[in-house]
This record gives structure tokens, C-alpha cells and sequence, in this order.
């Protein structure tokens, strides 16, 4: 009963705000580990001791100061281990935190849908659905060697572990997010080729002077693409080089976007996500000898001082500026 | 001022481009004072009839024209563009148009028929090959949307001079340029500079030009709607900020055209006088174009085939016929008497009179053909009146013997083409279609088309597509209209009790919903698509070709005329229905079961009458399935009846019909048969008439008959006169000469008007006994069928589908009747179901169901299936049967894979494994047991209710047991009376009642007020509910848009046999299912507390149930005659003859059909989202 899973009530693209309010579970606990946009984990196993209170009383504390301080809500699960506190947060909800009960692990997971274990995506629980195997206790039930069959012999045996209660992780703590989204929507159906390339244009140069701003680079770029009815199509690529330059992103999300060939597909909005964030001072850098490279760094350096001076519009791409 | 000819107008037939009926452009054009109008429509001649006699109407000369696409001199290489992920590809309509006029009567005709029928020829989107762009009789019209006018808009006329050399080549002097203005800027399509471009590019190259508006729509202020059309056209969305309709494509004036020439000409340097120059040109080119539709289309003349072709040899066609006929009395052994060969004579007579020869003989081979190819074929409508008819084979039934009259077919004094329907198999109907084109040739036979018009379903959905709007959303408000047409759409939305909440919603969102319904009335019956008409074929000599134009259908490829039904008639071509009748398909197969499992034949036709097991079956009432007396009504009907001859079902059918129905002649008939009425008859005279139908009218022909008989007016003279009845202005005529003429035969007054009464009230509403001998023809062999051999008759019905109910409930009447369900089975199973003999004493067959029922499998799939059997293992089946992973899943859940070994989930896993093993290439190691049997993998196996719901989720039907069977014990809970017990319910007992929605109608009945019957299985038999006006306002939408149904009502007894329970109030049952495992009883009693009519979705807004607990508390359906009244009455549609119609009856109601159950069904059992679905 020492890990805590916190759930910020945050607006939608407010993801910034996040590195703060991981600030306030750190006064607790060291050991934080950040779940973007919105989440993390906390092991409280010293703070219950240090303040000798029990972490479901800390999770109290933890949401007054939250409101208190940053006026946002949250949910928090706990559970005796990460796996656990995170399938506890989805019966939690602001004011009731939900524990898992440390002696009737099994019994509290017995009735959840398979899809409440964090791993188990979409397509895995499809797939255990179709089988019959909805719940965990069904899951747990099912002889490990069909379970291999089903979904593969490691994610088998994983799963059937998870589903048996036995929680192998921890906490790793790290600093930020590991991911930036950035999107653009539109208010119309939108099927103009060009309207698309420049809110695509527009986001990857959000998503270059964000990760700027914080000296990361990204080394994989998703764009996702929403259409009328609800659907998505995803693409990823990996860049050459992990960068944080707007052109190299820019590239890519054209590169992604071209690639699908939409003609009639209605768009109602496009996102880009950098994933894979490091620090930019260890990121490599392959010197090349065009100096092309080379001014648009420097023009881009020159641009953020910009920025940072007179304001985010005060220098843009030309095709933006319209 | 002279009026201004529009050389360019498209009308709705372009579809999805022209927005105004032809009707409409004749109209706006006459009134505007244009003398001549040209219809040009995109690809097609289809407007072109209906153009013609609203021209005529309107006093305006037609011209005639069409718009095509004309393919590039020179092939030219189109760049491939990548295949998009998602949404599919633009809609490509970059080829240039152009447009021909018929300028030299029939010849321009048919050039304009060859250039459409040609351009139709290729694949893909209608192309005009260079090849065939030739014409004597033609003008064209090469505008902006042309090779060269483009040309012109780029800026290139030395590009545009190349291009009209090979249009001068062919055309020559007929070549006109067509400047349009639209108010366009820019030098594209519509914009001043083209249009001046095109004057000077004309004067400078000596092509004379001339002035179009390329109408689009008749009046202005139409922009909005072309553009809807256009977004519906090319599949996108409209985009606001893009090129939008210019508004200005409207049929303008003349004075409008002469501003418009004016500015054109400036624009290109000519003096102002010179607009009347241009238009001078466009005033003498409409002039050369004469066609007239009487003369060159062939308007009101007739065209048999060639008597050769009809077997006629060298004779002419009617000794052909007279020397056939002459055959056929001998051979049916009618030589003997004396009646017939008068009767013949006398037919011939009439036959020769009109020279309608070639076309009986012509019928007739059609006939032959398709009973050589061993398709059952049977005659249908007044046709079968005919003895001749029935001497060449084509009727079965004797006229003679059952008192059917030849003038109620065809007479002297009728000059209108008369008309025989057959009905053939409906599987096999393309067959016919085939033999009757190789009989005849390509160029004598074509189908019929049927334009499918807008109507508010589809027209919300195309609307709401080209504004963006959300695509669920538009699906929602699409399902919850009836089929009505789209200009009621605002209307219905006011009046409807089952569309409120979309209203109050539309209200309360004002602005969002505003423009949309506007657009979609706007779209009221323009033409969306043209299908096949589902049974028309014309034939004709060899010019069919040079009179219509023939296009070949999407899915079959047949050849078919652009015109439809009408059309067709108006242009004098022969048209044969060639019905297919599921039914007969259904008899069909049953014998054909019968045949291979016991080896016994049965001939249909040779069954003997008056069967008593028949007639008993039929006097039960339990006639689901039975041709033509399978609906609610008409099996309350054959219970008030109790037909026990042949004779009574032709009565039956005759009486269940709208006319009858309404204007009440069921009640006294009944009464009168039941000896509960004395039998009156104004005169005896009339006995002999009327004797048959107890003093009531029922038929056509007795009115025929009486009229004839009163005035001795001869029966030719007197069906004109019945045709006369329903007419109000020539009925009063008619009563004056029958009262003259019967005075003066010596009738006296009493009895005149009496007889006159009679005629008056019913002769309008009568039905031909022709048509009714003809249906109930099959009617008699579906009931034998299903007395005599039930299991094959089920077979026969679920194989080919037939009748108005879901297979469910066929399958649960056969449940009924004790015909044991066979489960799918891929050892056993065929592609259509079978008979299967159970036991041997006594004997019983059983029904096998079929693989053509699960869900999504393909012929050639489920013929693999069959021809590989037996199999005998899993890895067998998969390797020779070949199913795709998804078919063999879908196999498994419903047990067809059962045979195998382990459960129905350890089967998925292993066939999941051999579709991994094959894809991977590897041969996958199966782990079998004992050889045979398939190993368990220890997965939980299929719940009985998970069973069920893979049953109708792959079936469509509940195979195993009856879907209500799981809530009997929650029904028992309600007190709920099974269908079974009903039969014993007094008649004004309240009870309760619930079941599976079967079929729902709004028919137009008597009263002219809207009811809605419905008819509700419950496992145990059918329980027929009607919902009157003063109910609708609380159960109307959940009747329609629920299928389970809890039903609150009053038991109504008519008779023995007939019985039906007026609904008060309804309840979404499987809402109250969920309630009840979820909150217990009690909380089933919170929502009966709640008004019944918003039991709602627990989706509807915040706490839908909670709120409706709090609302109602006196538990009573809303108060009669509601809000939704008033309006009502003033939209009642009066007949002329008095009965009154509601505006809404007819129609097909809001909602999911009953059959396609599975989708709502899915959330019934409480699961988790995604098993065994």
C-alpha cells in the first residue's frame, strides 16, 4: 500500500503544466516517475514513515495542495505496487481514492476487464475478448500455455502474471515528459492539400521551439490524422538524427503526410507528438559540408532570441503569416 | 422583344448536377415568353419524354440535346496518382464536354440515341469515344467546358485552333461556339473574359457563335442547392471559402440575356448592336433544331417485332395467332364446345382490330422459352381474362370457368396498349432476361429503367455530408424519418409524435439545423441514381436502338433503356413485366428438396383443388409464409372468412385491398357469408352477377357486368364506363346515361337507383377477378405446400426470402408447427437449406439450416464448403474448404465446426493458429487428440446466451430456441400473456403483452387517421398490436425504434380466429431487461412509473431514467389528442371519392427494419463488448 498513481484533472494540451505539479509530489517522495500527459507514480515507502501517516491519507494531502496551489484536481489509486496503484486509479475519482486491498489482490482484480491492466492495449483485449477471456479472473483461470498461444509465449506469461496479481515493476524516477503533442483542428472538413501542409508546417514548428525551450531533441515524430467519423490514422517515423530543428521535423511530417495520399478523406484535425525526448547535449549531430544546414540553424537560433523577446509571433514561416 | 432560346439547360435527370425537374424548365420558360427551350441534359436522355409533354403542356417547342463528355482525339497519358489511405480518390470529370443538339428530326434523334448508347459503352464514367463522334442530323455546342473553350480559358488560341480543326472536320458547318456568362472574374469557366474570348476566337475562325446560360436551375436564388449537388456529385464536402456555384446559371429572360450579350460583346470590342447579332445566331440555331416529338421521337405509335421472329413464319401474324389458338382449344379439350371457339372468335376479332397479333405471339414465345428452361412461369393482371391467352399457355387459369372478362383486358373501344404480366422465379429472373435478348437479339429487347429519386433519407444524408456535419449525426437523423419524401421533411419534423425530440432539439440548435432542412427539401424527388426497373422489358423491331438510347446496367450488365415505365409507354415501345416472384423461386426449391430427399415429384400445377388439409391449414389463421395472405391483416381476415374453396380465396384477395378495405365492404361480405345478413339484390337481374359474392360487389367484372346488363350497352362500352367511376366530373355524366339507358331497357326507378348505389360506392374500389385468380394461383400451392411438406416449404422460404417477415420468425413458425431445426452443420449443412429426414415412423423432416445464411460468406465459399464433404477434422475442413479466418470463426461460434471436437472458443484459437501456420508458411503443429478430435485449450466455452447472440449475430436468426425464452422469467415477473394464452383473453381485457417487433406498417386505412400495426413474436405465436392516434404521442418512437418490445393494451376479438390487442403503452423491453439485473424490480417499477413514451435511452441526457422516475408519477400515457392533432387534420389527403387519407400512412416507418435485428440485439445479454460477436 505504497505507491501512489496521481491523475491531474488537466485541460487538454496543458501537458506544461505537468513538470510543476510533479514538483508537489516530490515534497513527498523522491521516487516519482512522470506518466505524460497527465499522470505519474509516486512511492510514498519512506514518506509514511517520515510524516506516519498511511498513503491513502497522503493521497488526501496530495489533492488539497494540488487544488490549493495549482487550482487543478486529481484521482488517485494506490496499490502495494505500480501495476496495481494504476489499475486502482480507474475506479478512482476525484475525493475517492481507491486502494487495492494488499491481502485480496487477486479477489480486486478477479472482476476487472483485461483492459484495465496499463500493457494491454486494444488489440490485446480484442483478442482476449474473443476468446472469452474478458476479465482478469478468467484470465488468471486460463492454462499459461493458451495464453502464449493467444498473444505470444512473453506478453503471456506477463500478462498472466499481471492478471494473478503479481506486480514485478517500480518506480524509476525521471524528470519530464518523455513526449510533446502538439494539434491542429479544423472547423470545416477539411480537404485542401495545402491548408493541411500548413497547420502540419505550424505544429512542427510549435514542437521545435517547445523542445528548444526545454533542450531536448526527439527521435521519433507521429502524426495522426482525425477524420469526420471519429477515425484516425497514425503514422511514425524515426528521424535520421534525434533533433529538435523545426526544418528536420517539418520534413518528416510532410514526408508522413504525403506518404498517405489523401484526396476525399474528410480531416477534421492534425496532431504531431515528438516521442523519444532526450537531452539535447547528448544528442549527436552529423556536421555535413553544406552550409544550407548550417544558416538554418543559425537563422532558427536568431528566430528564437526573437521569440523569446517580442513574443511567439513575432517571427514565423512566411506561409503562416498569410 | 422575341423571346431568348437557352440552347444549354440541364435538368434534375443530370444526376447530381441539374437542379429543377423538366417540368419546372417548361414551365419558367413559358412563362418567362421563351417560344423554344433546349434539354441538354449531362449523359443522358432520360428527362427527355417527360421534357417533351411539359413543353406541350406549356406551349413551348422542345428542343432536344445532351451533354457529353467526348473523349481526346490523341490518348493521352494520365499521370497515377498514389492511392490515398483513407477516403478514397477524387471523382474524376476532367474530360471536356460538349454538347449536341438533334437538329433534323427522327435522323438527329437517333444520332443523339447512338452518340448516348455510345458514350455508354466503355468502362467506367460515360465517355464518347472520338470514333463515334460523328452525326448528320446533329448541332454542336463546343462551350467552355469543351477541349477548346478550356483552351481558350489558358489563354492559348493558337492551342484552341488546332483543337476545332477535327471538330470542323466532322461537323463542319453544324459547329457553333457558346460564349456563357456567369459573373465569374478570371478567364475561367463562367467568366467575362472566356465569353469574350469565345466571340472573337468564333468571328476570327468563321464558327458562328452563340449565347448559353448553361442553366443549371430554373429560378435564381438555387446556387445553394447545385452546390450540394455538386458536394454530393464529387463526394466531398462543400468548402466555403472555395468555388462556389456563381448563382447566375438560372433560366434568365430575355431582357436578362440581352444585358448579358451586350456586356459580352464589348467585352470582345464589338459595337453594343452587335449583341443582337448573337443573338440573332442562337435565335436561327434553335430554329434549325427541329424535332418533333409526335413524328421524329415516335410518340403514340407502336413497334412489334417482326412477325418471323414470333414464329409466324411466312404468314402474316394473325393467321399465326387464329391457327395457334385453334391448337391449343384442342389441345386442353375444349374442341367440343361450342361457348369457347365463340369466345375465341369473337377475341380474335377484337385482337385483329387493333393488330395487336404479333404481340400475343410474341408474349407467348416468351413464354415457351422460359418454360423450356424449366423456370416455373405464370401470367398475372387482367392478361389472364383472355381465353386466347390461355390457349397459347401463357394464363393457366380457365377464364371461361372462373367468369373473367376479355374486355376487361382489352376491347374495341379501348385504344391503349394492353398489358400481360409474368411472373417467373426471382432467382432465375436474369436467366429470362438473357433468353429473351437471345430469342430476339441486342437490338430488338432492352430493360426498363427506374430513376431512384431524393427522398428525406437520403437527401438529410447528402446534405449533411456536404456540410460537414458529424457522421453520426447525420445517421441518427436520417434513421429517424420515415420514408418520406424530402419536401414534408419540415412538416413531419411538426407533426410527427415520433420525431419530437429531433424537433425540439432542431429548435433548440436553431441556427445548425436551419440551413439543412431548407437544402434538403430542395432536393424533393430530383433523380439520385437509376437502377434497373425490376421487371419491364421492352421489345421492339430492329430500331429500338434509333429510338432510345441503351445503356448497360451497373451490376449485370444487361442492356437498358435510359427511359422508364412511363416513358416507355408514352413512346410506344412494347413493354413485357417480367416479374420475379420470390415466391415462386420459394415453391421451387421446396419441390426440387422434396424431389432429392424422397424422390417424389410433385407438379404444382396438377395439385389437386379443394385439398381439405389445405383449407383447414388456411381456416387457422396460421398462414405465415403463404403467398399473398401471410400479413397481420389478412390473416385477421382469412379468420373472419374461413375460405373453403378456391373461389373464396380469390374473394379474399380481392378484399384485402386498400379500396375494399376503406370503403367497407368486408363487413357486410362476411356478414352475408355467415348467414348473419340476408343476401339482397337490388333486381333479379342481378342475381346471376352478384350470386357469387353475396350481393356485394367485389370485382371489376361485375360491375362490368351489371353496367352491361342494365344498359345493354355491350361490355367494351361498359369497362370504359367503370374505368369513368373514378372520376367525379365524368361520374356525374355516367350517372345520367345509366339512368336514361336502364329506364329505357324497363327499369324502374327504385331499382335504378339502388343499382346505381352499388356501382357508385364500389365500382371504383372493385379489383380485377382477373388479378385475383392469378394470385391466388400460388396463394392455393404455398398453403398445399405447407400443409403437405412443411420442412421443405420452410426450406424453400428461408432459401429465397420471400414475404414481409424476418427469417426468425419464420424459423420460430416452424418451431410452431413442429418442423425440427437442424443447426448449421459444415458435414451436413448445403448451400441453401435442406430437408433432413429425422425419424423414420412416423415420419418427420426436419429443416436444415443453410450456409448461405452466415453472415458474410460468399457463393463460391459456401459451394466449396459443400462440395468437399465430409471432413473429418479441423485441419481437413480448413485445407479444403478454404474459409476465410473470419467465415471460419463465424462457423465455429455457431456450431457448425462442433462436429470436431472441443468447444466452440478452444476452435478459434486453433483455427487462428492454422491461419498464423499457413500465412507464415510453416505447417503448424496441431495438437490433436485421438487423431480426430480437436485438443481442448482449456478456454471457457460459449455461455447459452453468448450462443444466441452468435446465432443471430451470424444467422440473423435465433437457430437454437427462441430469443424470448431468456426473459421468461422476468416476463412471468410482469404477469406478461404469451400469444398462446391470448387466444383465450376476453375481448376488453387490459393485458400486457411482449415479443421481438416482427413487422411494423402504417398502412392508409378507412378512417384516415394514421395507425400503426405491429406485430410482436413472443415464441409461442404472434400477437398482432395496433397503436391508434390518441397513443402515438407516447409510443410512437419507442414502437419504431425499439425491437423488443413490452406492449400495454386491450384485447380486441373480431371473430373465432381474429384477435389483436390495442396498444395504450409501450416499453423498450430490453431497456426494462437491463433495469431490472441492474436496479431489481424495484427499479423496474421507478420506470413504469415514468411516462411511457420517454422511456428513452439511458443515453439521453443527464440521468435519462432518474429524470423520468421524478416527471410522470400518475403513470398515464399522454392525453389524447395532443398538440399534434390540430395541424393534422388540415393535411388530410381527401381522395377524389371521398375517403379521406392520412398524409402519413403508406409509408415505410422510422427505424431500423425488424430484420436487421443483430446490431440492436448485441447489447441484450451482458457481456463484455466483442465476444462471440
Amino acid at each position: 500500500m505504497t505507491i501512489l498513481c496521481v491523475r491531474f484533472q488537466l485541460p487538454p494540451m496543458y501537458e506544461a503544466a505537468l513538470p510543476e505539479l510533479l514538483g508537489l509530489l516530490e515534497e513527498f517522495t523522491p521516487v516519482v516517475e512522470a506518466l505524460p500527459p497527465d499522470a505519474a507514480l509516486a512511492d510514498l515507502r519512506g514518506a509514511e514513515r517520515y510524516f506516519g501517516r498511511s498513503a491513502v491519507e497522503l493521497a488526501s494531502v496530495v489533492r488539497v495542495r494540488a487544488l490549493a496551489r495549482y487550482g487543478v484536481d486529481c484521482a488517485i489509486g494506490a496499490g502495494p505496487g505500480p501495476m496495481l496503484a494504476r489499475v486502482a486509479l480507474r475506479a478512482a475519482r476525484p475525493g475517492v481514492t481507491c486502494a487495492v486491498p494488499e491481502d485480496a489482490v487477486a479477489e480486486f482484480l478477479a472482476d476487472r476487464p483485461v483492459a484495465a491492466l496499463p500493457g494491454v492495449g486494444a488489440a490485446t483485449a480484442r483478442t482476449l475478448d474473443e476468446y472469452g477471456l474478458d476479465t482478469l479472473g478468467r484470465v488468471a483461470a486460463a492454462p499459461l500455455s493458451t495464453l502464449q498461444r493467444l498473444i505470444g509465449a512473453k506478453a503471456g506469461r506477463e500478462l498472466r502474471e499481471k492478471a494473478s496479481g503479481i506486480d514485478r515493476g517500480r518506480v524509476v524516477p525521471n524528470a519530464v515528459s518523455r513526449s510533446l503533442t502538439t494539434e491542429r483542428a479544423f472547423g470545416i472538413d477539411e480537404l485542401d492539400p495545402d491548408r493541411h501542409r500548413r497547420a502540419l508546417l505550424s505544429a512542427a514548428e510549435e514542437i521545435g521551439a517547445r523542445l528548444r525551450a526545454v533542450e531536448k531533441v526527439c527521435r521519433t515524430l507521429t502524426l495522426t490524422v482525425r477524420y469526420a467519423d471519429r477515425s484516425a490514422t497514425t503514422r511514425s517515423r524515426t528521424l535520421k538524427e534525434p533533433t529538435a530543428h523545426s526544418a528536420a521535423l517539418t520534413g518528416a511530417a510532410y514526408g508522413m503526410y504525403e506518404a498517405l495520399g489523401l484526396q476525399r478523406a474528410r480531416v477534421r484535425a492534425l496532431a504531431l507528438r515528438a516521442e523519444g525526448l532526450t537531452p539535447a547535449e547528448e544528442a549527436s549531430y552529423q556536421l555535413t559540408f553544406d552550409p544550407v544546414d548550417e544558416k538554418a540553424r543559425r537563422i532558427e537560433e536568431v528566430a528564437d532570441r526573437a521569440r523569446a523577446r517580442f513574443g511567439p509571433r513575432a517571427v514565423m514561416p512566411g506561409a503562416l503569416a498569410a | 422583344m422575341p423571346g431568348f432560346a437557352h440552347l444549354h439547360t440541364v435538368s434534375g435527370f443530370s444526376l447530381r448536377y441539374g437542379a429543377s425537374h423538366p417540368e419546372r424548365l417548361a414551365e419558367r420558360a413559358s412563362e418567362r415568353g421563351m417560344d423554344a427551350l433546349a434539354l441538354t441534359d449531362r449523359d443522358t436522355l432520360a428527362g427527355a419524354v417527360r421534357f417533351a409533354k411539359a413543353c406541350a403542356g406549356a406551349g413551348v417547342r422542345p428542343l432536344f440535346g445532351v451533354n457529353l463528355a467526348v473523349a481526346a482525339q490523341e490518348a493521352e497519358r494520365g499521370e497515377r496518382r498514389r492511392t490515398p489511405v483513407r477516403g478514397g480518390a477524387f471523382v474524376d470529370e476532367s474530360a471536356p464536354r460538349a454538347t449536341f443538339l438533334a437538329r433534323d428530326g427522327a435522323r438527329g434523334w437517333a444520332d443523339l440515341c447512338r452518340l448516348v448508347t455510345a458514350a455508354h459503352a466503355g468502362q467506367g464514367n460515360p465517355l464518347l469515344p472520338w470514333a463515334d463522334n460523328r452525326g448528320d442530323g446533329l448541332v454542336v455546342l463546343l462551350g467552355p467546358g469543351s477541349d477548346v473553350g478550356r483552351a481558350l480559358a489558358a489563354g492559348r488560341p493558337d492551342r484552341a485552333a488546332e483543337l476545332l480543326v477535327p471538330w470542323r472536320e466532322v461537323y463542319g458547318d453544324a459547329l457553333r461556339l457558346e460564349a456563357v456568362w456567369h459573373g465569374r472574374t478570371g478567364t475561367g469557366d463562367g467568366s467575362l473574359r472566356l465569353a469574350a474570348r469565345t466571340v472573337g476566337f468564333a468571328a476570327e475562325q468563321g464558327v458562328r457563335p452563340v449565347l448559353s446560360n448553361a442553366v443549371r436551375y430554373a429560378d435564381p436564388g438555387q446556387g445553394p442547392v447545385a452546390d450540394v449537388l455538386d458536394a454530393a456529385r464529387r463526394l466531398v464536402p462543400i468548402d466555403p471559402r472555395g468555388r462556389l456555384d456563381s448563382g447566375a446559371a438560372w433560366l434568365k429572360d430575355a431582357r436578362a440575356m440581352l444585358d448579358v450579350a451586350e456586356r459580352v460583346v464589348e467585352a470582345a470590342g464589338y459595337r453594343r448592336e452587335a449583341a443582337r447579332r448573337l443573338l440573332e445566331q442562337t435565335r436561327a440555331t434553335a430554329a434549325e433544331c427541329r424535332v418533333d416529338p409526335e413524328g421524329d421521337l415516335g410518340l403514340g405509335s407502336v413497334h412489334f417485332p417482326e412477325a418471323h421472329l414470333v414464329g409466324a413464319g411466312r404468314r402474316t401474324a394473325q393467321r399465326a395467332l387464329a391457327s395457334r389458338a385453334a391448337a391449343g382449344m384442342l389441345r386442353l379439350g375444349y374442341g367440343g364446345r361450342r361457348a369457347y371457339w365463340e369466345r375465341m372468335h369473337h377475341e380474335l376479332d377484337i385482337i385483329a382490330h387493333h393488330g395487336f397479333a404479333s404481340y400475343f405471339l410474341t408474349v407467348a414465345q416468351v413464354v415457351d422459352d422460359v418454360r423450356e428452361m424449366g423456370i416455373r412461369v405464370a401470367a398475372r393482371g387482367s392478361g389472364a381474362g383472355s381465353l386466347v391467352n390461355h390457349l397459347l399457355g401463357i394464363a393457366h387459369a380457365d377464364p371461361v370457368e372462373h367468369g373473367l372478362l376479355m374486355e376487361r383486358f382489352l376491347s374495341k373501344e379501348r385504344v391503349v396498349l394492353p398489358d400481360i404480366d409474368i411472373d417467373v422465379e426471382s432467382a432465375r429472373r436474369l436467366e429470362v432476361y438473357r433468353a429473351i435478348i437471345g430469342r430476339f437479339g441486342g437490338e430488338r429487347v432492352a430493360t426498363v429503367s427506374m430513376p431512384e429519386t431524393y427522398r428525406v433519407r437520403h437527401a438529410i444524408r447528402d446534405v449533411g455530408a456536404a456540410l460537414s456535419m458529424d457522421p453520426a449525426e447525420i445517421d441518427r437523423i436520417a434513421k429517424s424519418f420515415p420514408h418520406i419524401r424530402a419536401r414534408d421533411a419540415r412538416a413531419a419534423l411538426e407533426e410527427l409524435p415520433e420525431l419530437k425530440r429531433l424537433a425540439r432539439e432542431s429548435r433548440r440548435e436553431g441556427g445548425k439545423y436551419g440551413r439543412l432542412w431548407e437544402l434538403v427539401e430542395a432536393l424533393d424527388a430530383l433523380p439520385r441514381g437509376v437502377a434497373m426497373h425490376p421487371c419491364g422489358v421492352l421489345l421492339s423491331d430492329a430500331s429500338l436502338l434509333a429510338r432510345t438510347p441503351v445503356v448497360p446496367t451497373s451490376g449485370e450488365g444487361l442492356p437498358m433503356s435510359q427511359f422508364d415505365k412511363e416513358d416507355v409507354e408514352d413512346l410506344g415501345l412494347l413493354k413485357l413485366d417480367v416479374l420475379g416472384v420470390r415466391m415462386q423461386s420459394a415453391m421451387a426449391h421446396a419441390v426440387a428438396e422434396v424431389e432429392r430427399a424422397t424422390g417424389e415429384r410433385i407438379d404444382l400445377d396438377a395439385v389437386a383443388p379443394g385439398d381439405p388439409e389445405t383449407y383447414r391449414l388456411i381456416r387457422s389463421a396460421e398462414t405465415l409464409g403463404c403467398f399473398q395472405i401471410e400479413s397481420p391483416g389478412q390473416r385477421d381476415l382469412v379468420g373472419r372468412l374461413q375460405p373453403s374453396t378456391f373461389h373464396d380465396l380469390v374473394v379474399d384477395i380481392s378484399l384485402f385491398r386498400p379500396g375494399p378495405v376503406a370503403a367497407d365492404m368486408v363487413r357486410p361480405f362476411i356478414e352475408a357469408r355467415h348467414g348473419r345478413a340476408p343476401v339482397r339484390y337490388p333486381h333479379p337481374d342481378l342475381e346471376e352477377p352478384l350470386k357469387g359474392t353475396y350481393g356485394v360487389v367485389v370485382f371489376h367484372e361485375q360491375i362490368i357486368d351489371i353496367v352491361a346488363r342494365m344498359t345493354g350497352c355491350g361490355r367494351g362500352e361498359a369497362d370504359r364506363v367503370r374505368r369513368g367511376l373514378s372520376d367525379p366530373e365524368s361520374q356525374g355524366r355516367i350517372r345520367v346515361w345509366f339512368a336514361q339507358q336502364a329506364a329505357a331497357k324497363g327499369y324502374d326507378v327504385e331499382t335504378i337507383r339502388r343499382t346505381w348505389e352499388i356501382v357508385e360506392a364500389f365500382g371504383s374500389y372493385g379489383f380485377c377477378k382477373a388479378h385475383a385468380v392469378a394470385f391466388a394461383v400460388p396463394t392455393y400451392q404455398s398453403a398445399w405446400l405447407k400443409a403437405h411438406h412443411p420442412a421443405a416449404f420452410y426450406a424453400g422460404l428461408l432459401t429465397h426470402d420471400p414475404g414481409m417477415y424476418p427469417k426468425r420468425l419464420l424459423l420460430a413458425d416452424a418451431r410452431r408447427r413442429g418442423v425440427p431445426i437442424l443447426p448449421l452443420d459444415v458435414n451436413v449443412s448445403g448451400v441453401a437449406h435442406r430437408i433432413e429426414l429425422v425419424s423414420e415412423s412416423p415420419e418427420v423432416w426436419g429443416l436444415r439450416l443453410a450456409l448461405c445464411d452466415v453472415h458474410g460468406i460468399s457463393e463460391a465459399e459456401a459451394k466449396r464448403i459443400a462440395d468437399g464433404q465430409p471432413y473429418s477434422s479441423l485441419v481437413d475442413f480448413w485445407e479444403r474448404a478454404r474459409p476465410s479466418r473470419p467465415l471460419a470463426g463465424r462457423l465455429a461460434q455457431v456450431g457448425a465446426l462442433d462436429a470436431f471436437g472441443a468447444n466452440r472458443r478452444d476452435l478459434q484459437l486453433h483455427l487462428s493458429e492454422l491461419h498464423r501456420g499457413a500465412r507464415g508458411g510453416g505447417g503448424g503443429q496441431l495438437p490433436l487428440a485421438g487423431g480426430r478430435q480437436t485438443a481442448s485449450a482449456g478456454l471457457p466455452d460459449l455461455t447459452s446466451a453468448e450462443r444466441l447472440s452468435a446465432e443471430l449475430g451470424v444467422l440473423s436468426m435465433d437457430a437454437s430456441r427462441n430469443l424470448m425464452d431468456d426473459h421468461r422469467a422476468f416476463l412471468q415477473e410482469l404477469g406478461v400473456v404469451s400469444a398462446r394464452r391470448l387466444r383465450e383473453a376476453r375481448h376488453g381485457e387490459t393485458v400486457l403483452v411482449a415479443g421481438a417487433k416482427a413487422a411494423t406498417q402504417t398502412p392508409p386505412i378507412r378512417s384516415g387517421k394514421r395507425v400503426i400495426f405491429s406485430t410482436l413474436d413472443d415464441g409461442t405465436g404472434l400477437v398482432d398490436l395496433a397503436f391508434f392516434d390518441d397513443s402515438h404521442d407516447a409510443c410512437a418512437h419507442t414502437v419504431f425504434h425499439s425491437w423488443l418490445l413490452l406492449v400495454r393494451g386491450v384485447v380486441q376479438r373480431r371473430g373465432p380466429r381474429s384477435l389483436s390487442v390495442v396498444g395504450s403503452a409501450a416499453w423498450n423491453l430490453a431497456d426494462l431487461v437491463e433495469v431490472r439485473r441492474a436496479e431489481g424490480l424495484d427499479g423496474v417499477a421507478a420506470r413504469l412509473a415514468g411516462p411511457a413514451g420517454t422511456d428513452g435511452s439511458p443515453a439521453e441526457g443527464d440521468g435519462g431514467p432518474f429524470r423520468a422516475r421524478v416527471a410522470g408519477s400518475e403513470g398515464l400515457p399522454a392525453p389524447a389528442g395532443s398538440a399534434a392533432r390540430d395541424p393534422m387534420a388540415d393535411r388530410t389527403i381527401r381522395m377524389p371519392t371521398g375517403y379521406e387519407m392520412h398524409p402519413w400512412a403508406d409509408l415505410r416507418p422510422a427505424g431500423e427494419g425488424a430484420a436487421q435485428g443483430p446490431a440492436a440485439i448485441r447489447k441484450l445479454w451482458h457481456q463484455s463488448p466483442g465476444s462471440a460477436g
